[in-house]
């Protein structure tokens, strides 16, 4: 019997060992094609997929999780998210109305670095080619949340950014896991952890619990449709690929945001304030602020321009580009200000 | 091949069994003295080759050791260290430390076939790959980083605070507008109201 028992249990991992040849074999000679073709369903798949779930956002001993809905109806996105830890909080999107509801707080303090997001929402543009800037590749097969995925490497092809990790489910191409990384270490983790994917969602999972306070943060995205200019000051140098992108007015400075598919990172030059800023770089998790101070010319050394790069980008690149700028005509970028 | 086949089948069950055993560290002393000495001992390689090949390719070992006859090796080790508690699992052991050594490399073995039925799941965990080179990961990160003056958040004044808050909030929106209907950037927001208190 206990013979029986060991000449199976080797059998099996024979059997094991067949199959697994067998399963890895034709993914690796397609693999090219497949991480590219996989790469194209992300975007559409995570606005056009209706589900419900749970999912965790981490980074250092940062961990915070939030309950989303999310469907799609005639052509039209709805979602709700609902912190589930500290606070309360929630927020509601139809098409591109967005409501902030936080009961506890009138405002949305700031105290934390903002995660460079769990689903990359830059994965959704098109208009950058990704595999010109990441190597993709097809690593295999997982499971999230209850549902089959296949693991997609995108590798950074210069030092200039961080790569990632994407977990796509199989049958919809929604991402249900994401790493940024650099060098092997995991800078940023998103992943569900409950999972629902369905066909529709009843009108109640979108609706703000009643009895709370609705405070409009953003009636309606001020998006502009051109990118974003840049008066009186010019950017030296920036890593390759990444292209100005359209980005919302801001009322204060100017700010332009550059992406190349999947990392962004953005541009503030504003007229020194009172507030004195540290200069160099903070990193939380794959985010990097670089601050520093730059003035027109030497005979305009009282006049101060701060330069800040917010991206998720790598300190040394953030440091560059915001290093790289000058302001060539401080009264044209006064008078954008003014405006 | 029937020739094979006819030994495997002379061998009785009691003489398998302790040879599967000890491909699992768990034959007893007396067992294995009865491998040695069993009568057929072509049959009794060839049985355990055929189990250590196996072995092997599961363990991604380099398949030297496939034609090796550890009969030699193990009778004197017993021979030798008769009197020690365990000497023949010591002596087995010895064989046995590349396979347990191989553990890493079978995990690069996934990695590099692309991950087949079932082997995937502690790798993509994030524990296999990632936890094995950490040190050498990481020392070129922070060599690079060396170079940057770096500013500790938490040094901040409130209202240096609200400033930099205020260009990680814009940041997150661009981020969210650039990428389209992306409306999960608006979690960056509430995660920074909702955490960290």
């Amino acid at each position: 019997m206990k013979l029986r028992a060991r000449v199976a249990a080797h059998t099996a991992i024979m059997m094991v060992l067949a199959v697994t040849m067998l399963a890895a074999w034709p993914v690796r000679g397609a693999e090219q094609e497949t991480a590219d073709s996989w790469l194209l369903k992300l975007g559409p798949a995570l606005n056009m997929t209706t589900y419900r779930g749970i999912f965790v956002y981490s980074r250092g001993d940062q961990v915070s999780s939030m309950m989303i809905a999310h469907r799609y109806r005639d052509g039209r996105v709805e979602e709700r998210l609902v912190l589930q830890d500290g606070a309360n909080g929630e927020i509601l999107r139809r098409g591109n109305q967005v409501l902030c509801v936080l009961p506890e707080h009138g405002r949305i303090h700031l105290d934390q670095v903002i995660p460079s997001g769990p689903f990359g929402e830059a994965f959704a543009s098109q208009r950058v080619p990704v595999g010109a800037w990441y190597q993709p590749e097809l690593l295999g097969d997982d499971r999230i949340a209850g549902y089959p995925t296949v693991v997609i490497g995108l590798r950074p092809r210069d030092e200039h950014r961080y790569g990632y990790r994407l977990w796509m489910e199989k049958h919809t191409g929604l991402l249900l896991k994401s790493h940024v990384r650099q060098d092997g270490e995991v800078l940023e983790h998103f992943q569900f952890t409950m999972l629902e994917i369905t066909n529709d969602l009843p009108d109640s999972e979108f609706e703000i619990e009643s009895g709370v306070e609705v405070r409009e943060v953003t009636p309606d995205l001020p998006v502009s449709d051109k990118p974003g200019e840049m008066d009186g000051w010019a950017l030296g140098w920036k890593p390759e690929g990444f292209l100005p992108a359209a980005a919302p007015r801001t009322d204060r400075g100017q700010a332009v945001a550059f992406s190349d598919g999947l990392a962004t990172f953005s541009v503030f030059v504003e007229p020194a304030s009172g507030v004195d800023m540290p200069q160099g770089a903070s990193r939380v998790g794959a985010t990097t602020i670089y601050m520093h101070y730059a003035s027109p010319g030497p005979e305009d050394a009282r006049e101060r321009f701060l330069i800040t790069v917010v991206g998720e980008i790598p300190p040394r690149t953030a440091m560059r580009v915001a290093q790289s700028v000058t302001v060539d005509d401080s009264n044209a970028l006064a008078r954008t200000l003014m405006d | 091949m029937s020739d094979e086949n006819s030994e495997v089948q002379a061998m009785d069950d009691r003489l398998r069994e302790t040879l599967s055993a000890m491909m699992d560290d768990q034959a007893d002393e007396l067992a294995v003295r009865r491998v040695l000495s069993h009568h057929d001992q072509p049959a009794v390689r060839d049985q355990w080759q055929r189990w250590q090949r196996i072995r092997d390719v599961i363990h991604e070992t380099p398949s030297g050791h496939a034609g090796l006859d550890v009969r030699d090796a193990v009778s004197a080790s017993l021979d030798r260290s008769a009197s020690a508690d365990d000497s023949h699992r010591q002596a087995v052991r010895r064989r046995h430390a590349p396979w347990r050594w191989s553990a890493v490399a079978m995990i690069t073995f996934g990695v590099a076939i692309g991950f087949g039925a079932g082997s995937g799941w502690d790798v993509m965990s994030g524990t296999g790959s990632d936890s094995l080179v950490p040190v050498q990961a990481q020392v070129p990160a922070a060599a690079q980083d060396s170079a940057v003056p770096q500013v500790t958040l938490q040094g901040l004044d409130a209202r240096q605070r609200e400033q930099v808050s205020r260009y990680l909030l814009e940041h997150a929106q661009n981020n969210s507008v650039v990428a389209g209907q992306g409306a999960v950037g608006y979690a960056r927001l509430t995660s920074m109201s909702g955490t960290g208190y």
